[in-house]
């Protein structure tokens, strides 16, 4: 796990290279009671909502990207997400995840980083981005 | 000039409780497996109580399926036709792990409309408060709605 004394401005957290199957938005999607046929599991459904296939939902792209922080730094490590979902997310397709470290700073006594945090797709497809606050134990 | 949008502005102030959700196993199981999770801290419970949580843990994001259950009332937005999830905030504030009920209270937070090269879309914003058994805030979710002209 890294500490905060190592961190400096300009570091960079990943990227975590992952995929949504077909799958995993199909579990995805039961769990949170979403089980009919939709835009993000029907293809049918997509290309009438004017989709060029089914797509990832927001939610899960977000729990994606809130992996990135927390393979880095351990579980309790993210603080705040904050995305903005600008283009729809594919299935099957390598997903790049990666962040930018642009603060850090002491808060009610916790080592907090500021990150610009990114998916993109294969050909450089801005997908999501936004704001991440990450905390960090100090080495002492 | 802020361009006036029609809606239901009745609706501010008031809270829409939900719940109790409980965090079971197969949620959570749900949950990892379709994001590939890898972390043992989410996926082994044994890992989790050895790390000394009472049980297995909830990834940080997971409040983000119960807002899908909050029934929330139609704001009556007079403005657009085709409307997209444009953006989503979760701030975790304890973690939730297997076991946990979890209450939602959801308020409107904002309406707004934004100009930019595309053309002026409206944004509609709820704020969901999420709260375990024990009455702690484990998490507060943002979700933002857009309608385009």
């Amino acid at each position: 796990m890294p500490y905060f004394e190592e961190i400096e401005l300009g570091d960079e957290v990943g990227p975590l290279v992952i995929e949504a199957s077909d799958d995993g938005v199909l579990e995805f999607c039961r769990v949170w009671g979403n089980d009919a046929p939709s835009r993000f599991t029907d293809a049918a459904i997509a290309e009438k909502d004017r989709f060029a296939g089914p797509i990832v939902p927001g939610i899960m792209s977000m729990a994606l990207m809130a992996r990135l922080f927390t393979d880095w730094a351990g579980p309790e490590a993210l603080k705040d997400l904050d995305l903005v979902f600008r283009q729809p997310v594919p299935h099957n397709s390598p997903l790049n995840i990666s962040a930018t470290i642009t603060d850090t700073r002491q808060e009610d006594g916790e080592n907090i980083l500021e990150c610009d945090v990114l998916m993109t797709g294969p050909e450089g497809q801005r997908y999501v981005g936004g704001k991440a606050l990450v905390s960090l134990p100090s080495r002492t | 000039m802020a361009f006036e949008l029609e809606y239901d502005r009745s609706l501010y102030g008031v809270e829409h409780k939900a719940g109790p959700f409980p965090v079971t196993l197969d949620v959570v199981k749900s949950f990892t497996q379709g994001i590939g999770e890898t972390n043992p801290i989410f996926i082994d419970e044994a890992a989790a109580k050895a790390a000394g949580y009472a049980g297995l843990v909830a990834p940080p994001t997971l409040c983000t399926i119960f807002v899908r259950q909050v029934k929330l009332p139609d704001v009556k937005l007079n403005f657009g036709k085709s409307g997209m999830h444009a953006g989503q905030k979760v701030q975790s504030l304890a973690p939730i792990v297997v076991g946990d009920e979890i209450t939602a209270s959801s308020h409107l937070k904002d309406v707004y409309a934004k100009t930019g090269r595309t053309g002026t879309m409206a944004f509609v914003v709820w704020e969901t408060s999420f709260s375990n058994q024990n009455g702690q805030v484990v998490a507060e979710v943002q979700e933002s709605f857009a309608r385009r002209e």
